[in-house]
């Protein structure tokens, strides 16, 4: 196993959350920003008016300050995120996606490379090429969407992947094309928000209001055709990601997808009221509050996607903490809790003391605090005071009156549908449960 | 555990889909334009505060336009970047995962100083966009300078850290046999080898601004006054560059263990007699800067791809040392997504001379001239991205029919 990095209270898994809910709002915009703006730009040629380029150059200078720094970084920063905080669940799907990434790429500089170019040629090449421009930037961004929702997909469902190893088998799986679909929606609903805030700071005031209403229109329809997309995904989840959010076993999945609806209805109703009805109304600030809603709205969406997938970060394939749970033999791949059962957590790791005596109890409790941190550790906080899932509030609750009584729940871990089951032998299971009794809040 | 055996069983599980060779290859080619891009940022923010500092309307002018090429360039240079920072992660993954893991707050540090460089490189754009000459504002670009420079040593201190793989233990594992999990590990820095990244950033920047000075030399609206005095302090800038360059070299060439034999090295030899044909090109090129600019640009890159190729030599000696070589790594070879990566790639160079061609097309304009882009290039660009996503639709759902994933 890699050296383990703990985020003191919250976890490493939250570090990744933030950064990636946070991502999905530049990176959508970047990928449904363009569709709009070549609709505004032909409305622009074909009808002679030439008062809508004020919005065109205020939009793109947006995704230009906005998109390409903090979506460009998020991006690489999601990245830095998993590579700190799973290290060996990134390297999965680098490996199994690395050609998919590359092509992504490709699109990535295709759009860095139009959308500069776009920005600064505006008025000074003909009107028919500036426009294509604007629609090899919307297919690109796009593009590099379809790309990604494949690997996204592939977290949530492999697919045949499991059975062939096959990069395209585990990419078109059972919800990649309900994802592609709301994404795909969603990104005109965020495209929306940002052109109607956008179009609220444009002088003139006709064309403020007409493009406020239509932006809301795309918003409307973006948000619209996201709550059906949504219930075809949810139809697609895999049996046990079913189980987990509506059989009861975590309710909090549940809760998760309402404030997801909730905050996308009042996005919805915002639409409606500030841009379709009175466009009047429409306000940059009131708009910036909605930004912060959609970012409420997108996080609990992707927490539930994120809590569905337990106790796997890839289906079927890998634990949450990061253990090989599946033989792929099509890649020559074997499960590893099997490996770690027979011959033990503790010798398979590479940075621990060498020197310990696990007769002794001092050096049980070091090696428990190791084998728990990196068993553990990647869902659960480990200090006394921690928020995220805190392990010395949650075996509190069971009441142990010994380390026994820890093992013992170590060793049902895997009834939990949610859980992983515990990779170890008996000496690691004795110094884990010693460990863990050592931290549980009384 | 033995760290030659940790290493090679943090391999992946699922090997590489393809020859390690074409990795490597890749991550140099990628890795070469990345750097050049950086070194160009880099330079261009130095050299617009020196511009600003001089109170001259040339100096006040290049500054400006230095401001747009640090806003641009840092965009491009971090998309640019992804591509190594993938091909690195697919052939050293045991290298990249555990350093980067040990050092993980400076990681993700990294990432908060970038974005300060970034806003603050648009805050001396923007703020004097607008502003005549004496009235040019230096405070954002020193800002944004002291945060590219925190981002330089961040990421110079990882790539340092994955060659030092002999002390990652020691680094977190005290003697009472405490471990930390703290990811706060800050080592391995490597004065010399940081300055040999550093000062070609100069020797970029003026073949930059030879380049800017020659493209710009057709049109009536550009004093010529100006481009000379650009184009001059491009070469002169790129001379002395390069000249402590190879300095810094000799000084980065002392610390490497001596058993490499790395002066032997072919890609360092050749990017070694490259860099001095270059320094002797350079100063030949002083008395007419702009007509040798494309020249010297060639032979710059070179210089920067033979010494990448020597970069990646010498990460090789230094893990063959630990026992761990990438041509022995498992292989489980995927052609439909190899062929699906290099023939998007070859239709991006195509797409790519549209934008390449507006570009260049529009900048040789005068100001109030609309040009007009070959139709053919235009038409073409986008049928091939129509044509890729019809392709790889077409694909997904046969593949999903067949799969019976799609219902």
């Amino acid at each position: 196993m890699y050296p383990f990095w703990e985020v003191p209270f919250f976890t490493s898994g939250l570090v990744i959350a933030l950064v990636a809910t946070f991502h999905i709002l530049p990176c959508h915009l970047a990928t449904g920003a363009f569709w709009f703006n070549v609709y505004v730009e032909r409305k622009a040629f074909y009808e002679k008016r030439p008062e809508l380029l004020e919005f065109l150059k205020k939009y793109s200078l947006l995704i230009l300050i906005f998109c390409f720094v903090i979506g460009s970084l998020s991006g690489v920063g999601i990245w830095y995120a998993a590579t700190v905080a799973s290290p060996r669940g990134i390297s999965a799907l680098i490996h199994n996606y690395v050609w998919g990434w590359a092509t992504e790429w490709v699109f990535f500089i295709i759009e860095i490379a139009t959308i500069y170019v776009y920005y600064y040629t505006l008025g000074r090449i003909d009107e028919k090429s500036h426009l294509t421009l604007g629609w090899v930037y919307a297919w690109a961004a796009w593009i590099s969407m379809i790309i990604i929702t494949g690997i996204l997909a592939f977290m949530l469902s492999s697919g045949k992947w499991v059975e062939t190893g096959g990069f395209f088998d585990g990419f078109f799986n059972e919800t990649y094309w309900p994802q592609l679909f709301t994404r795909t929606a969603l990104m005109f609903g965020i495209a929306g928000a940002y052109a109607v805030i956008v179009a609220s700071t444009l002088k003139n005031k006709e064309v403020r209001l007409e493009l406020v209403r239509t932006a809301s229109i795309w918003g409307i329809g973006g948000m619209v055709l996201g709550a059906i997309f949504t219930f075809w995904y949810l139809f697609k989840l895999p049996e046990h990601a079913k189980d987990l959010a509506f059989g009861g076993t975590l309710p909090y999945l549940k809760s998760m997808l309402y404030v997801a609806a909730i905050c996308y209805g009042v996005v919805l109703l915002w639409f409606v009221i500030f841009g379709l009805i009175r466009p009047s109304l429409s306000r940059p600030v009131i708009g910036i509050i909605i930004l912060f809603i959609l970012f409420a709205g997108i996080g609990a969406g992707e927490g539930f996607r994120e809590g569905a997938r337990r106790p796997y970060i890839i289906d079927r394939y890998m634990y949450g903490n990061q253990i090989i749970a599946y033989n792929i033999p099509a890649k020559n791949i074997k499960a590893e809790v099997p490996k770690f059962q027979k011959e033990g957590f503790w010798p398979n790791l590479y940075f621990k003391p060498d020197n310990l005596d696990l007769s002794k109890t001092k050096d049980r409790l070091l090696a428990g605090s190791v084998i728990v941190h990196h068993q553990c550790g990647n869902c659960h906080a480990l200090d006394r005071l921690g928020k995220i899932r805190p392990l010395s509030v949650l075996l509190e609750n069971l009441a142990p009156e010994s380390p026994g009584d820890i093992a013992d729940f170590l060793d049902a871990l895997g009834d939990y549908p949610y859980m992983p089951p515990f990779a170890g032998n008996d000496k690691d299971k004795e110094a884990a449960a010693e460990y863990l009794f050592s931290i549980v809040r009384r | 555990m033995d760290l030659s055996v940790y290493l090679n069983s943090m391999r992946d599980a699922a090997g590489l889909p393809f020859y390690p060779i074409v990795f490597q290859v890749l991550l140099v080619l990628t890795f070469s334009v990345h750097i050049v891009m950086v070194n160009l940022v880099l330079g261009s923010s130095f050299l617009a505060v020196y511009e600003v500092s001089r109170k001259s309307e040339f100096g006040t002018r290049l500054s400006k336009a230095l401001g747009r090429v640090i806003t641009v360039g840092l965009s491009i240079a971090i998309v640019l970047g992804v591509a190594p920072l993938l091909f690195v992660q697919v052939i050293y993954d045991p290298f990249w995962y555990t350093a980067t893991s040990l050092s993980a707050f400076w990681a993700l540090m990294f990432l908060v100083v970038i974005t300060l460089a970034f806003y603050s490189s648009y805050g001396f754009y923007l703020g004097n966009k607008k502003s005549s000459h004496g009235e040019m504002k230096a405070r954002w670009a020193y800002v944004a300078i002291f945060f590219l420079l925190l981002t330089a040593l961040f990421i110079h201190m990882l790539s340092m850290e994955q060659l030092t793989p002999e002390k990652w233990k020691a680094w977190i594992i005290s003697k009472e046999g405490f471990v930390s999990f703290s990811g706060g590990e800050f080592h391995s820095v490597n004065l010399g080898r940081l300055l040999h990244f550093i000062i070609p950033s100069f020797a970029v920047t003026g073949v930059y601004l030879m380049l800017y000075a020659s493209y710009f030399s057709e049109r009536e609206d550009y004093d010529s006054n100006y481009l000379d005095y650009v184009a001059k302090r491009g070469a002169n800038l790129a001379l002395w560059a390069s000249v402590l360059t190879v300095a810094s070299g000799f000084w980065w060439l002392g610390t490497i263990p001596k058993d490499f034999s790395f002066a032997q090295n072919p890609f360092l030899i050749i990017g070694a007699v490259l860099g001095i044909i270059t320094t002797a090109y350079l100063g030949a090129a002083y008395l007419s800067p702009g007509k040798r600019a494309k020249n010297a640009a060639i032979l710059m890159f070179l210089t920067i791809f033979f010494m990448s190729c020597a970069r990646e030599g010498l990460r090789m000696h230094y893990m063959n040392k630990v026992g761990y070589s990438i041509y022995n790594y498992p292989l489980n070879v995927d052609w439909p997504s190899t062929i699906l990566f290099f023939a998007t790639f070859i239709m991006g160079l195509f797409v790519l001379c549209f934008p390449a061609a507006a570009a260049f097309k529009a900048g040789k304009a005068h100001k109030g001239q609309v040009v007009i882009i070959n139709p053919t290039i235009v038409r073409n660009s986008l049928y091939l991205m129509i044509a890729w996503f019809v392709v790889v639709a077409g694909l997904g759902i046969v593949i999903s029919l067949k799969n019976g994933t799609l219902f």
